[in-house]
């Protein structure tokens, strides 16, 4: 995977608070996948690192409802181009949990002091920078706290997969990142075994 | 809650069965009416006729239905619609916001779509009132209204001409700007002015602009079915209303018109002359007097059409009446644009999304005069009605 010289703007931050915020995506659909890895500017300077936990695509207005649009002969992407109007009465959005900042070139994994400013561009992370922020998994204990719309192991086993790939299947940090998770669930067996089959069968 | 449903339920109730039970009456007569229609007798009758109501006048014999043209490969359709903040006269500062909703959706091999809202705030004086000297008249209200309709249709054109054609614009409601009527000259020259230099611009320009209204009151056709069935001309006489209508009270006399329901053109249209969907009725000359101020080539004409949902009143200027291409064109693109949007245009329905000042809006705005007020150290500034409503105690 060839290294971007520039991050890729994703959004822009629509709702934000401490543990994380709800980005709107410049373009309908284009969401990054679940358990990623984003980051935000903070207040003073600092980059918050986030992991996505969520993703929506629905009416701008919410009190429009979204209706049919196809048939048999008019059916998926076509129904876009058919109707040009859609790119701008939808939106795509996204939540992120925030699992790290830097500040001063010091990464701290620790929920960020400030939250992000509304309407700060959200990036997609650099594979290079996503490798160094994540590879040591010590703030898998903070996704495994998560309270939201999915439940933690499944954005937990998302986003071990997703950086799994992203750090083209190194087997090590997959082993680093499995005695990370048993060490959190250590005294919950139930939920450990099937996040750890999940992650890869040659674990189990 | 104040208003008591419960109190006026059973009025509901009995209104509803009564007007469920007068439905149909005098149906018969009105299928006998269209069924029979003379159409050289009628033009007998209309050229005499004195009416207090308006007449629709065919321009190519009242039976002329015509069914969907083909929907064109490619066309483009503009459409604009605005909503205003009226001037608060419980506000220290007189302005008013119009805000234009407009849209540009383009089909064919490559679609695209322009969505935008265009908010303008008016606060100088020769914004705020009109004058011719000697008397001065505040713009809010229905003279705002004037000139939110010569913004949507400027605003139209201006994006129109800028495209490459087939194109056509849509505007939400009525062309004939009737209310100006009962406005002082200086009033209506104001309006009448820019909106007719906009239609001149568009028919210049070959651009067809129509007036789309849903679910119409007018009874412009019904009209003419009432000369039609008139028994003064059986005894020697022009149609004249007012002779009638005057001996109702000293003889008695009951208007021959009055065996016809009394129903709109809609309801004609609809159930009587059963429309079928993409069809269109024939085209009329609208008689609204305010017309004759329009160029003989702007003058508004209209035609019923079923958008697949409703029938609904489509008005267009005379020229393109007598366009035959661009009347098909206009109609293709009408019921293919209702086609999408569940029976309204779609255009239209996005450009009124575009252009409505939700009341938390509104009251956004209100706030920030009285924040940038406070600031200059005005502060509740408001009138003592209005802040008790806004404050509310018992």
């Amino acid at each position: 995977m060839s290294e971007q010289a520039v991050p890729e703007r994703l959004g822009e931050v629509i709702e934000t608070s401490t543990v994380g915020f709800v980005a709107e995506c410049d373009e309908l659909h284009c969401l990054p996948p679940l358990g990623s890895l984003v980051r935000v500017n903070g207040p003073a300077d600092e980059v918050i690192y986030a992991v996505v936990t969520y993703g929506e695509t629905g009416s701008i207005d919410p009190g429009r409802r979204v209706v049919r649009r196809g048939s048999p002969d008019l059916r998926d992407q076509a129904i876009y181009q058919q109707n040009p109007e859609l790119r701008h009465v939808l939106r795509s959005i996204f939540t992120a949990a925030a699992i790290a900042y830097r500040r001063e070139g010091r990464l701290s994994y620790l929920l960020p002091p400030l939250p992000p400013p509304l309407h700060y561009s959200v990036e997609r992370v650099l594979p290079g920078e996503a490798r160094e922020v994540t590879d040591q998994p010590r703030y898998f204990a903070i996704l495994a706290q998560y309270r939201g719309e999915i439940p933690a192991d499944q954005l937990l086993a998302a986003h071990v997969r997703h950086l799994y790939e992203l750090r083209e299947r190194d087997r090590d940090w997959l082993e680093r990142a499995a005695r990370e998770l048993a060490r959190i669930f250590k005294h919950d067996y139930d939920r450990l075994v099937p996040l750890l089959e999940a992650l890869d069968p040659d674990l189990a | 809650m104040t208003l008591d449903v419960a109190a006026i339920a059973e009025e509901l109730r009995r209104l509803a069965a009564e007007t469920a039970a007068g439905e149909h009456d005098g149906w018969a007569a009105l299928e006998a009416a269209v069924r029979d229609l003379d159409e050289t007798d009628l033009q007998e009758r209309l050229r005499t006729a004195k009416t207090s109501w308006l007449l629709a006048r065919a321009t190519h014999g009242y039976r002329a239905v015509k069914s969907c043209p083909a929907r064109p490969e490619r066309y483009c359709v503009v459409a604009t619609d605005g909503s205003v903040l009226n001037p608060d006269r419980h506000s220290p500062v007189r302005y008013y916001v119009i805000n234009l909703g407009s849209v540009v959706l383009s089909y064919g091999e490559a679609p695209r779509a322009h969505l935008e809202s265009r908010a303008r705030l008016y606060a100088s004086e020769e914004d705020l009132y009109l004058s011719d000297l000697s008397r001065r008249v505040p713009i809010s209200g229905t003279v705002l209204g004037f000139k939110r309709a010569v913004e949507e249709l400027r605003h139209a054109a201006e994006l129109a001409r800028s495209i490459e054609p087939p194109v056509v614009v849509l505007q939400d409601g009525t062309l004939i700007l009737w209310g100006l009527e009962s406005q002082p000259e200086f009033v209506a020259n104001w309006a009448l002015g820019p909106f007719l230099e906009t239609l001149a611009q568009l028919r210049e320009a070959r651009i067809p602009v129509a007036g789309f209204i849903s679910y119409p009151g007018s009874s412009d056709v019904m009209n003419v079915l009432r000369v039609s069935v008139c028994d003064y001309p059986l005894r020697g006489m022009p149609v004249n209303c007012d002779h009638c209508r005057a001996r109702i009270l000293t003889e008695g006399h009951r208007p021959a018109c009055d065996i016809l329901p009394d129903v709109s053109d809609r309801v004609l249209f609809e159930q009587v002359l059963k429309l079928q969907p993409g069809a269109r009725s024939p085209v009329y000359a609208s008689a609204s007097t305010i017309l004759d101020r329009y160029p003989e080539a702007d003058r508004i004409h209209f035609f019923y059409l079923h958008t697949g949902t409703e029938v609904a009143r489509v008005e267009i200027p005379a020229w393109v009446t007598r366009d035959r291409v661009v009347l098909d064109l206009l109609q293709a693109v009408i019921v293919d644009q209702c086609s999408r949007a569940r029976g309204y245009p779609l255009a239209l329905q996005e450009a009124h999304e575009l252009a409505v000042i939700r009341a938390e809006e509104r009251r956004e705005v209100e706030i920030l005069v009285d924040r940038l007020l406070a600031e200059h150290g005005v502060v509740l500034r408001r009138s003592a009605k209005d802040r008790s409503k806004r404050g509310r105690y018992v």
